[in-house]
C-alpha cells in the first residue's frame, strides 16, 4: 500500500516557519522593545525602567489585582455550574438550554455587554445597588459559562455510561456515583474548562468595560485607557508580562492536566 | 432523574437571569422612544427599526460584513496548511499546537496593540523599510481598512487554526491510502479528499471567526482611527456618544437575528451533537 | 464577613490595610491631578479616594447616567451640566461648604452656563485650535488651513462630532451653536471634502504622534497641546482666526453620593489656590481659580497657548448644550462622516 505523502511535505514546513513567525514575531519584538531605555522604536539600551514604572503605578496595580479577584471568583462560579449543567445534559437533553448555551457562544460582545448593563441597570434601579465587582463577576459567569459546558460535554462523551451504571449496580447511590466514578473521570476537562474560563474572564474587556462600577476597573480596562492615551513603552511591559503570565500557566496547566486544551474545545 | 434536575438548577438560573432577563430588556428598550437627554421615554414605536432601513446604516453592517468575511477568508487561507502541517508531524505535535495557543492565551488587546506599535509611522516595519533604504517616508500603514482586516486577521487566526486541525487529525488516514492506491496525486488527494472531509472543521473555524469580526468593536477602534465605523462602533456609539439606547438595542438585535439567521442550521446540528 | 461585604472590601483592603476611612470615589479626565494632589488630601482628612479617570464626556456620562454608578464627584464639561441637571443627577452645591469659591476669577464667578454656580465648580478651562509643526509654512493661522492638501495623511482632526463640525462651522464663518440644519449640513459637506486628507480622527493619542513628527498638524485641545509642546519644541499652537470653541470643565458632586459634605470637603479643597496651582503647573492646564494662576510662575502665567490675551478669548465661543433634534442631527452626520468611504 503507497503511504499518502503530503504534497509538498518540506513546503508545508517552510510555510509553517512562517506561519508560526507571523503569529509570534508582533508579541516577541513588543517584548523585547519594552526593555529598550528610548521610548522611540530606535534600539538605545537595555532598561528596566518601564517594568518599575508598572509597579509604581496604582491603577495597573488596582486593575491587576481586580482582573485576578473577578478570574477566580467566576471561573470557580462557571466551572461548577457548567460542570454540573454539562453533566446533566449528557444524561438527557435539554434542547432549551443547550440552544441558550450556543445562542451565548455565538453573542458578539458588545451585545452581550449592553444587554448585561441593562439588566443590571434596570433591575438596581429597584434595588438601589450599585455596579461593582459582583456585577462583572456575574457577566463574566454568563459568557463563560458556554466555553466551560462546552469542554466538559467534550469530555464526558469520552466517558462510558457503563461506568456510572456499574457503580450504581455495586450499590452506590445516584449522587456517590457522580462524586466517586464521574468526577475523577472528568478531571482533565475540568481543568482546561476552568483554564479557558479563566483566560477569557483575564481578557474580556468589551462587557467588562460595560458592566464595571466604581471599584472593578479591570487590567484590560486600565490597559485600554492607555492605549488611547497613545502608545507608551510601558504599554509593552505590561503585554510582555501577561504573555508570560500565560505562558506559565500554559506550562503549568500541561504539567496537570497532561492533555490539550485546544483539543477539548474544538473536538466538537 | 433527580439529581440532574438539581444540577441543572443553576444553569437555569443563568437561562433565566443572565440570558433571557438581559435579552428581554434590550428588546423592549428598542421598542421605545429615547429620552431628550439619553436613556428611554414611552411612547412605544417602531421608529428605531424604521431607521434602520437607511443606506447609511445598511452601508454599515454591508462594510461590516464584507470586512468579516474577508479576515474570514484570510484566515482559511493562512490557517489551512498550518493546521495540516501540525496534523501531519508526528514530534512536538502538542507544542506546535500551544504554539498557536499562545498568542490566543495572551490579551486580545495586546494583540492589537501590538499591530499598533508596528504599523506606526515611527513604529518598527516603518523604521526599518527606511533603515534599509527601500523608503524614504513612511508607508501610511495605520488607520485604514487594510490595518483593520490585518488586526482582525490576526486576533482570531487561532480559532481558524484548532477546528480545523481538530478534523484533520481524526481524519481517517486509510481513506488518503485509498486514494493515492487509486491512483490520486498529492495536490488531487489533498483538494478532493482532505479538503471534503475536513469541511466540519472548516465550518466550524469560520463561524468562530466570522461572528466575533462582524461585531468586532476594538480593532476598528484601535486600527482605524475612527475613520471606519463597523456594526460594532455603530452600536458603541449608540450607548455612548449618541445617547441613544433605542436605537442601539435595534442595532444589536438586528445583528443577533443576521447571526443566527446564518448560523441556524449549523447551530441545530451542533446542539444535536452536544446533547 | 459574608461574600459580598469581602468582594467589595478586598481591593481596598489589599491597597492600602483599611478600609474602615471613608471613601471618596473621584472620576477625573486623565492627567487632571498633580502627583500630590490626592495622597494630601487623603492624609489631610484622613480619607481614602478611590481616583480614576475617563478621555471624554460620553465615558463618564454612559456610567453616570444609571444614577447608582458610586461615583462621588466627577468633572463634566460646561455644556454638560444642563443636561445632567434636568436629568436629576447632579447635587446643588452647598456654598456654605465652599469658603474658597472666592478663589475663582472673576469671569468664572458667574459663567453663562451656570451663573449662580449652583451645579459646578469651574476647575480647568481649554480651548481647540491647532496644533502644529513649524516646518509647515506659512504658519497655520485658521481652520481653512486644514484643508490643505499639503498636509495630506499627515494630518488628524478630534473624534469629537461638537469639535470637528464646530471648526467646519468655523471655516463657514457660521456660529458654533447653529440649530440650523441647512447649516449642519453645509459643515457635514466641508467634513467629507476633508476626509480624505485625514490620517485619523484622534483625540489625546494624537500627542505622541506629534511628538514623533508623524502628524504634522492636528486639531486639539490647548492644555493637550501644551503636554505636546512641552515635549517637542517643534511644535505650535494658533487659536484659529475665525473663532474657537472654549470649554471649562467643572467639578460637581453627584445627586447619588452618600458622602456630600466629604465631596463638598473635595471640591473646596480642590478650590485652594496653592492646590490648583500645583495641579495647573504639573498637568500644563489653565486653571479657573484666579488666587491659584497668581501663583504661578510668570512663564507659566503668561504662556499664550494657556492663557491666551483678551483679544484672543474674544474670539472663542462657550459652546451651548444642543436641544435634542439638533443632537440627534448631529449624530447622524457624525454618522456619515465616519463611515465615508475615501
Amino acid at each position: 500500500m503507497k503511504r499518502w505523502r503530503c504534497p509538498r511535505a518540506n513546503k508545508l514546513g517552510i510555510y509553517a516557519v512562517a506561519f508560526f513567525a507571523f503569529l509570534h514575531l508582533p508579541l516577541l519584538t513588543l517584548a523585547i522593545f519594552s526593555f529598550n531605555s528610548s521610548r522611540f522604536t530606535v534600539w538605545n539600551h537595555f532598561s528596566l525602567v518601564w517594568y518599575r514604572a508598572i509597579f509604581s503605578d496604582p491603577q495597573l496595580l488596582e486593575g491587576a489585582w481586580n482582573s485576578t479577584v473577578i478570574a477566580l471568583i467566576s471561573t470557580a462560579l462557571s466551572t461548577l455550574i457548567g460542570t454540573l449543567c454539562a453533566y446533566a445534559l449528557w444524561k438527557r437533553g435539554s434542547r432549551l438550554v443547550t440552544g441558550a448555551l450556543y445562542l451565548s457562544l455565538v453573542t458578539p460582545e458588545i451585545v452581550t455587554g449592553i444587554s448585561l448593563l441593562a439588566l443590571f441597570q434596570w433591575s438596581f434601579r429597584w434595588l438601589g445597588l450599585q455596579l461593582g465587582m459582583y456585577t462583572v463577576i456575574l457577566a463574566h459567569v454568563a459568557f463563560s459559562l458556554a466555553y466551560v459546558v462546552i469542554v466538559v460535554s467534550a469530555r464526558l462523551r469520552t466517558v462510558s455510561p457503563a461506568l456510572e451504571e456499574a457503580a450504581m449496580d455495586l450499590g452506590a447511590t445516584e449522587w456517590e456515583a457522580f462524586v466517586h466514578v464521574m468526577l475523577p473521570a472528568l478531571v482533565p476537562g475540568i481543568v482546561a474548562a476552568a483554564l479557558l474560563a479563566l483566560t477569557v474572564s483575564f481578557d474580556d474587556y468589551v462587557i467588562t468595560s460595560m458592566v464595571a462600577g466604581v471599584d472593578s476597573q479591570t487590567l484590560p480596562m486600565v490597559f485600554y485607557a492607555m492605549a488611547r492615551r497613545g502608545a507608551s513603552p510601558v504599554i509593552n511591559a505590561i503585554s510582555a508580562l501577561i504573555t508570560a503570565f500565560f505562558g506559565v500557566l500554559i506550562v503549568v496547566s500541561e504539567r496537570i492536566s497532561s492533555r490539550d486544551p485546544a483539543g477539548d474545545l474544538l473536538r466538537q | 432523574m433527580k439529581l440532574r434536575s438539581w444540577f441543572l438548577v443553576p444553569a437555569w438560573f443563568w437561562l433565566a437571569a443572565l440570558f433571557a432577563a438581559p435579552f428581554a430588556i434590550i428588546l423592549s428598550y428598542s421598542f421605545l422612544s429615547r429620552g431628550v437627554y439619553g436613556g428611554i421615554e414611552l411612547p412605544w414605536t417602531w421608529e428605531s427599526y424604521t431607521r434602520l432601513f437607511d443606506p447609511l446604516y445598511l452601508g454599515i453592517f454591508l462594510h461590516s460584513a464584507i470586512l468579516a468575511a474577508g479576515a474570514t477568508l484570510l484566515c482559511l487561507l493562512l490557517a489551512f496548511p498550518a493546521a495540516l502541517f501540525i496534523s501531519r508531524t508526528r514530534r512536538h505535535k502538542y507544542l506546535y499546537l500551544q504554539l498557536v495557543m499562545l498568542p490566543f492565551w495572551t490579551s486580545f488587546l495586546v494583540r492589537t496593540y501590538a499591530w499598533l506599535f508596528l504599523l506606526r509611522d515611527t513604529g518598527l516595519i516603518n523604521t526599518a523599510l527606511q533603515a534599509v533604504g527601500i523608503t524614504h517616508s513612511p508607508l501610511p500603514l495605520l488607520y485604514n481598512n487594510g490595518a483593520v482586516l490585518l488586526g482582525l486577521v490576526y486576533g482570531y487566526l487561532p480559532f481558524m487554526v484548532l477546528p480545523i486541525y481538530a478534523t484533520l487529525e481524526r481524519l481517517d488516514p486509510t481513506l488518503l491510502e485509498a486514494a493515492a492506491d487509486l491512483g490520486a496525486r498529492p495536490w488531487a488527494a489533498l483538494f478532493r479528499v482532505v479538503v471534503p472531509l475536513s469541511r466540519p472543521g472548516i465550518a466550524a473555524g469560520c463561524i468562530l471567526v466570522f461572528i466575533p469580526c462582524l461585531g468586532a468593536y476594538l480593532t476598528p477602534d484601535l486600527l482605524g482611527g475612527g475613520r471606519i465605523v463597523l456594526v460594532g462602533n455603530l452600536v458603541q456609539n449608540q450607548f455612548t456618544t449618541s445617547r441613544d439606547w433605542p436605537f442601539g438595542s435595534a442595532v444589536s438585535l438586528v445583528l443577533m437575528a443576521l447571526v443566527t439567521l446564518a448560523l441556524w442550521r449549523y447551530l441545530r446540528r451542533q446542539g444535536e451533537i452536544l446533547v | 464577613m459574608n461574600r459580598r461585604t469581602f468582594l467589595l472590601g478586598a481591593p481596598g483592603l489589599a491597597a492600602c490595610g483599611s478600609a474602615r476611612r471613608p471613601r471618596l470615589n473621584v472620576y477625573n479626565w486623565s492627567a487632571y491631578v498633580a502627583p500630590d494632589t490626592i495622597p494630601s488630601f487623603e492624609a489631610e482628612f484622613g480619607v481614602r479616594v478611590r481616583y480614576a479617570t475617563y478621555e471624554s464626556n460620553e465615558e463618564m456620562l454612559a456610567k453616570v447616567l444609571t444614577g447608582n454608578s458610586g461615583w462621588d464627584v466627577v468633572v463634566p464639561t460646561h455644556n454638560r451640566l444642563e443636561p445632567m441637571s434636568a436629568y436629576g443627577l447632579l447635587a446643588p452645591l452647598r456654598h456654605d461648604w465652599l469658603p474658597h469659591l472666592a478663589n475663582l476669577a472673576p469671569q468664572f464667578q458667574a459663567p453663562a452656563w451656570d451663573p449662580q454656580l449652583r451645579w459646578g465648580v469651574p476647575y480647568m478651562w481649554s480651548a481647540t485650535g491647532i496644533v502644529y509643526n513649524r516646518s509647515i509654512m506659512p504658519p497655520l493661522t485658521r481652520w481653512a488651513d486644514l484643508w490643505d492638501v499639503r498636509l495630506k495623511g499627515r494630518l488628524t482632526m478630534l473624534d469629537d462630532p461638537e469639535d470637528m463640525l464646530g471648526a467646519c462651522l468655523k471655516k463657514l464663518g457660521l456660529p458654533f451653536n447653529t440649530t440650523s440644519p441647512q447649516d449642519l449640513r453645509r459643515a457635514e459637506h466641508e467634513a467629507l471634502v476633508q476626509k480624505p486628507l485625514l490620517r485619523a480622527y484622534l483625540n489625546a493619542e494624537v500627542r505622541d504622534q506629534l511628538v514623533a513628527g508623524d502628524v504634522l498638524a492636528a486639531q486639539l485641545w490647548s492644555t493637550t497641546a501644551q503636554q505636546a509642546i512641552d515635549s517637542a519644541a517643534q511644535l505650535a499652537f494658533a487659536y484659529p482666526a475665525e473663532g474657537f470653541p472654549l470649554y471649562c470643565d467643572c467639578a460637581v458632586v453627584l445627586r447619588e453620593s452618600r458622602r456630600q459634605r466629604l465631596a463638598h470637603q473635595f471640591l473646596d479643597y480642590l478650590l485652594r489656590a496653592p492646590v490648583s496651582a500645583a495641579v495647573a503647573q504639573y498637568t500644563s492646564t489653565a486653571t479657573a481659580n484666579g488666587a491659584a494662576q497668581s501663583l504661578l510662575p510668570a512663564t507659566v502665567r503668561d504662556n499664550p497657548t494657556l492663557y491666551p490675551p483678551p483679544q484672543i478669548i474674544r474670539r472663542g465661543e462657550w459652546p451651548r448644550t444642543n436641544p435634542p433634534a439638533v443632537q440627534r442631527l448631529i449624530d447622524r452626520i457624525w454618522t456619515e462622516i465616519k463611515a465615508a468611504s475615501v
